[in-house]
């Protein structure tokens, strides 16, 4: 029987630093073993634990889509024992994996559909996951939007991407940031504010909100406004964690584990859930 | 059903661990808890409810996952014999099913094909246990809300009835029953040891104060979630010392942990509370449950809602444990009491 305890080994194929103070970073990693690599199956939203071995373990959303076959990738920012530790790594490195784990954004059933993608500040990571995966199947969609927005400039993850996703003409890009700055030519405004204003048609859409709590607490009532159903928005909840596999017990919320029944969630699922946020 | 002579239970004892790791309640230090014996000079089966539970033989306080060196991981090295466990009351009999469910087993639940945990299954899976019957109930106990009781033989392979000079064996699952048959040093029982059996049981159940029904009570608690002030009420005395959750045998919270240094290490995992206010602590300083009452409402749910509507009963069997263990006299049935007839109305 396999062990879902049981780590595989990755190695460090590029580290990108995101923001100037590199906080944020990006990590490809390439599977060690083929064998690792074909049982590993994912969609976007699912997540993997990382692990530095005598430090720990902790869980990251899979920032790569599984349309990008060769790699996994993950942006880590500098917060606790674990992600100091795999800041440290180099390229070459070997890092442990977990998973993937949890479920994932309901790609299927947005087929035919409007998909609206909003996102604040380093939360970015499995909606572009999303975001890569549809502009790959771009046929499956209609409407593809995006808003995006963070503290300032040098927050936004990705930007070489964000640029190149700019010139598409079959794609809305929305990026803002919190306070006017020297040479953007983006939008300025928080998240909620502007979603509002871009005031998007709820006919035939989906749309999927992924941010730090205080984003989400003031974006889904905006959503619900515009007139999106519950069962139409969909978001993506964090907690610790440690096992991931539904039994250690940390990340449970109401009758609900966010390692295994989410991370995703309907606006409809969490009505029944105290206090998700 | 068959007789074992108190005088051959060390027999039993020792033929078990020809092939099982045997364990039985054993003292250690003014502690009752389950350890490995080999003989039946190494039990001590005068308690009713021992300190520490039987869960800790499944399911250990620590438990080595894996170990690391420059080579690689390896599993750990685990147990290759069966287990035997010789006097375990009914409470944690059910105890264990209840894990099992958790964990990963046989009884197929819709959400079991998602994660088996292989320790936890390694141990349980073969497991044989024989059962003891309760003749002396405590003040404590209150399986029978549960529907248990002390006769119950629910999650036994063998019940057991102490009746003076002999233990009466009854087998209750095909793997109890198929052991009972290859024993040669049993003997027959006769009317007047099944007479003593149902007087035993008689008093037992007597001294029971009588169920109360909690039947809904599942229904009524996330209509409470919000209602601050009776979680503050219920969790006034409590010190969130997790002393419950350690001893109470379907608790299952645990943390992972690694140690070692440079290339050589292994990772372990430890049992964890959620009465601890580091359980949920995130790295960015954010605690979803910060507040002494959060973490004691969290600790009901789990068992009395949350697990109910997964898994379709409590997650508790009403051994007692905590009433017994905690500093500052909570008692979980007075909490229960509380929050089902709290009239529903707070500010």
């Amino acid at each position: 029987m396999s062990n879902p305890y049981i780590p595989v080994p990755m190695r460090v194929s590029r580290i990108v630093a995101e923001d100037p103070e590199r906080n944020l970073r990006t990590y490809n990693l390439l599977f060690e073993n083929d064998a690792d690599r074909e049982r590993f199956t994912y969609l976007p939203g699912q997540f993997c634990e990382l692990s530095i071995l005598g430090k720990g373990e902790s869980p990251f959303g899979i920032a790569s889509s599984p349309t990008e076959k060769d790699h996994l990738r993950f942006t880590v920012n500098r917060t606790g024992s674990v992600t100091e530790e795999i800041h440290y790594l180099r390229e070459g490195d070997i890092v442990g994996m977990r998973g993937p784990m949890g479920n994932w954004y309901p790609v299927e059933l947005f087929k035919g559909g409007n998909v609206l993608i909003i996102g604040g500040g380093f939360a970015f990571t499995t909606l572009r996951s999303l975001l890569v995966y549809l502009m790959d199947h771009r046929d499956d969609y209609r409407d593809i939007t995006v808003v995006y927005g963070a503290r300032s400039p040098e927050l936004l993850l990705y930007k070489e991407e964000l640029s190149a996703w700019g010139e598409r003409d079959d794609l809305k890009l929305h990026l803002t940031i919190d306070n006017p700055a020297e040479g953007w030519d983006g939008l300025t405004g928080f998240v909620p504010t502007v979603t509002k204003e871009l005031s998007p048609s709820p006919e035939d859409s989906y749309a999927v909100v992924c941010g730090p709590p205080i984003m989400i607490k003031y974006t889904l009532p905006v959503m619900s406004e515009l007139g999106f159903p519950d069962d139409r928005i969909y978001t993506s909840l964090e907690r610790r964690m440690k096992c991931g596999i539904g039994k250690c017990g940390r990340c449970n919320i109401g009758p609900k584990y966010i390692c295994i029944d989410g991370p995703v969630f309907s606006m409809a699922e969490l009505r029944d859930i105290p206090e998700p946020v | 059903m068959v007789k074992l002579k108190k005088n051959e239970l060390d027999r039993l004892i020792c033929r078990l661990a020809g092939s099982y790791d045997v364990y039985a309640p054993v003292d250690i230090d003014g502690n009752v808890e389950f350890a490995r014996v080999s003989s039946a000079e190494d039990m001590d089966q005068s308690r009713t409810v021992t300190n520490l539970s039987p869960k800790e033989i499944f399911f250990p306080k620590d438990e080595v996952l894996f170990e690391y060196d420059a080579d690689g991981i390896r599993p750990a090295d685990s147990m290759d014999r069966p287990i035997a466990v010789w006097g375990i009351r009914s409470c944690d009999t059910k105890s264990l099913m209840l894990l099992d469910k958790v964990f990963g087993s046989a009884i197929q639940m819709p959400k079991e094909e998602r994660f088996q945990d292989p320790y936890w299954k390694k141990r349980y899976d073969g497991a044989l246990l024989f059962g003891a019957a309760c003749a002396e109930p405590l003040s404590t106990c209150f399986c029978n809300w549960f529907g248990g009781g002390p006769f119950a033989t629910e999650g036994m392979d063998v019940h057991v009835t102490d009746i003076g000079d002999a233990f009466l064996l009854n087998p209750v699952t095909p793997r109890g029953e198929d052991y009972l048959e290859s024993l040669d040093f049993t003997a027959e029982v006769s009317e007047s040891d099944r007479k003593a059996a149902a007087e035993i049981a008689g008093s037992a159940e007597a001294v029971m104060s009588p169920p109360v029904p909690i039947d809904g009570l599942d229904q009524l608690l996330p209509g409470l979630f919000l209602q601050e002030e009776v979680w503050g009420e219920v969790s006034a005395a409590c010190i969130n010392c997790g002393a419950c959750t350690f001893v109470c045998p379907t608790c299952h919270c645990f943390d992972m942990q690694d140690e070692g240094r440079n290339e050589k290490g292994r990772r372990l995992r430890v049992w964890d509370s959620c009465m601890f206010p580091i359980f949920t602590s995130e790295a960015s300083g954010h605690n979803p449950r910060s507040l002494s009452r959060h973490r004691v409402r969290q600790r009901v749910m789990h068992k009395y809602s949350y697990y109910p509507v997964n898994y379709g009963e409590y997650l508790c069997t009403g051994c007692g444990r905590c009433i017994t263990v905690c500093p500052v006299n909570v008692d979980i049935r007075r909490t229960l009491l509380k929050l089902m007839t709290h009239d529903g109305e707070d500010g």
